[in-house]
């Protein structure tokens, strides 16, 4: 397992992990001031949480009534 | 001249008319109601007549435009339950809906400036239209039917949602716009219409059923009746009225009695001369003028 | 001028919305996810178990062009999936929430109002497809061998027009019905039937759209661009500008209130 984990350039698959982490802060900050959720508020803040890339996306296109 | 010249509308959906053959006109500088209730036709009116719907049949002219011209420039129109980008500021959008009419991004800033002052929503320009109360979109909502200094402005029930304060203010800017636009609206409350209204159309399951200047109208319909009450014996003088030359008709009304006549004047002298004759124990005399909801009751019925 | 307040207006929009932020984020995602996961296969199938003794790992090894046809099968997939729900509403929602009572009634050109959410979505669909592509194009260059800066561009070029077919098919959908769900349901169909309808009548259908990433793919290995790509990019362009006359036709025909 750990030669695994070494054998993985990290600075390759960081990126990726960021976005992943830039789209849920997104996300959460955009979930932070919103007022008109389609739905419970705290649903969406799990979702956003709990499903990794997936969830702040469907957040995005569904979450908010606008 | 006729500012606005509407022939044989009719507007029909799904088999269902809503507006059957209505035709009337509308001189600059006139503030006209319609009246009706729900279901008359009054917003299927004002939608066909703000190009949102296509007449079934009909025309509709507005003075001073070429065939080619776009009506629109010349309308304002706030429907019943205005929509906004809730997103936006109302600094943006009435800015953003005077540039759509044409104004220079300058020109729109001032009016909108001016407009939101005018309306009384100046302290919430910088805030989202999702955070506004209904009487505050209600209010940017006129501002926005306004920014192109239209020369008709049609408003869809504009005091109906609002609470006393909001309906005096909102019909006090009617008041003032008077002067400087010709006002169509719609209502389903009576006194606002009688309010600032000169002319009113009264529509009844999409048929103008009858028209005129507030004036005009009362007179024809004034069917006034005059109320009795007596100390005691009610059937005793119900008959004793009857039997004036000048009276029509009567109804007993718990102890009042209701006094219809053909001419007010003539039965008044009557029955306040033989009361004195005879001695009436007359408790109460009361000339009750038709209200308008009468008079629209009347109107409808008949 | 009316054109560029619409236009603005959408950009601004979309922006306050994030979609500026997010849509760029996703497509990243896409386009890169296949490269690296590729590349660390037998790292993942060693974390996950590994494989029977005596199995032999025989991955095939990807040559440029194959990985960035990785990332164009992910676009071409989830990535129209998530431009559609992106898109479902871009005029349908004005509709129906009553927005376009106070839009349309101002003396709104149809035509205008359309072209300008067409290329506001333009915008941002390029947009996040050319960072998407150079992420992808970056990856395959230190993991898997070298791709040309041009081969790059004109990837991004022709998958571009691809993308803007897409985009016309979910603005007509939104000029003929109200409803978002149902612009996302039709628009989804449409790919789905178009390409279906490519791959049965491929021998006379040999411009459709559709095949728009083999001809890419074709041009990435043979190093040029063949003449049926340029015909193919061509009858990509002018059935998204008809989609566009249809779009603009049907919203004049339609009533906007009901």
């Amino acid at each position: 397992m750990q030669a695994i984990i070494e054998s993985i350039n990290w600075s390759i698959v960081a990126p990726f992990i960021v976005i992943q982490g830039i789209l849920m802060i997104v996300a959460i900050l955009d979930w932070a001031k919103a007022d008109d959720f389609r739905g419970s508020r705290w649903l969406w803040f799990f979702i956003i949480v709990v499903i990794n890339t997936i969830g702040p996306i469907i957040y995005f296109i569904f979450g908010r009534r606008r | 001249m006729s500012l606005l010249t509407v022939n044989n509308l009719t507007k029909t959906y799904d088999g269902k008319t809503a507006v059957n053959n209505v035709s009337f006109e509308f001189e600059h500088g006139k503030c006209i109601a319609l009246i009706g209730p729900n279901g008359a036709g009054k917003t299927t009116i004002l939608r066909t007549l703000a190009g949102l719907l296509k007449p079934s049949e009909g025309t509709i002219h507005i003075s001073d435009t070429s065939l080619n011209d776009d009506v629109r420039k010349y309308i304002g129109y706030l429907p019943q339950y205005p929509v906004f980008h809730s997103w936006m500021t109302g600094m943006e959008f009435l800015v953003y809906s005077g540039q759509l009419a044409l104004l220079s991004k300058k020109q729109a800033k001032d009016r909108a400036q001016v407009l939101l002052e005018k309306v009384g929503i100046a302290d919430a320009r910088n805030m989202r239209i999702g955070k506004y109360s209904g009487g505050m979109k209600q209010r940017l909502g006129i501002a926005q039917a306004i920014i192109h200094k239209p020369k008709l402005l049609m408003l869809d029930e504009p005091v109906s949602s609002l609470d006393p304060i909001g309906r005096r203010e909102v019909l006090t800017l009617m008041e003032e716009l008077k002067d400087e636009m010709s006002i169509l609206f719609s209502t389903h409350i009576l006194s606002d219409a009688d309010e600032v209204s000169d002319a009113l159309l009264l529509l009844h399951q999409g048929n103008i059923v009858e028209s005129g200047s507030m004036t005009a109208l009362r007179q024809k319909y004034q069917t006034s009746t005059i109320a009795l009450e007596f100390e005691s014996d009610l059937p005793s003088y119900q008959a004793k009225v009857n039997a004036l030359p000048s009276i029509s008709g009567s109804y007993l009304e718990r102890n009042v009695l209701q006094v219809n006549a053909t001419d007010i004047a003539i039965a008044r002298q009557e029955l306040l001369a033989t009361a004195a004759k005879e001695n009436w124990e007359l408790v109460n005399f009361t000339l009750n003028r038709a209200s308008l909801e009468d008079m629209f009751m009347k109107v409808v019925n008949s | 001028m009316q054109w560029m307040t619409l236009f603005n207006k959408e950009m601004v929009e979309n922006w306050r919305n994030k979609k500026w932020i997010w849509v760029p984020l996703v497509i990243i995602l896409l386009a890169i996810l296949d490269p690296i996961s590729n590349y660390y296969l037998p790292q993942i199938i060693e974390a996950v178990g590994g494989l029977p003794d005596g199995a032999i790992i025989n991955l095939p090894e990807f040559a440029p062009a194959e990985v960035v046809m990785m990332s164009l099968s992910q676009l071409s997939s989830l990535g129209v999936l998530v431009i559609v729900l992106m898109a479902m509403g871009t005029i349908a929602s004005e509709r129906k929430s009553g927005v376009s009572e106070l839009i349309l009634v101002k003396p709104v050109s149809y035509r205008n109002y359309i072209t300008a959410k067409w290329a506001a979505l333009l915008a941002l669909v390029w947009a996040a497809l050319f960072v998407g592509l150079l992420a992808s194009w970056y990856y395959t260059n230190i993991l898997y061998g070298d791709l040309s800066f041009k081969s790059f561009l004109l990837i991004f070029i022709f998958y571009g027009l691809w993308l803007t077919f897409v985009i016309s098919i979910i603005i007509f959908f939104n000029t003929l019905v109200k409803t978002p769900g149902l612009v996302a349901f039709l628009s989804i169909l449409t790919i789905m039937a178009m390409s279906i309808m490519t791959q049965i009548f491929g021998h006379i259908l040999e411009w459709s759209p559709n095949n728009l990433s083999s001809y890419i793919y074709e041009m990435v290995i043979a190093g040029e661009v063949s003449s049926d790509l340029v015909a193919t990019s061509v009858i990509t362009i002018v059935l998204s500008l008809i989609l566009v006359f249809a779009s603009i036709f049907t919203f004049k025909a339609k009533e906007l209130a009901s």
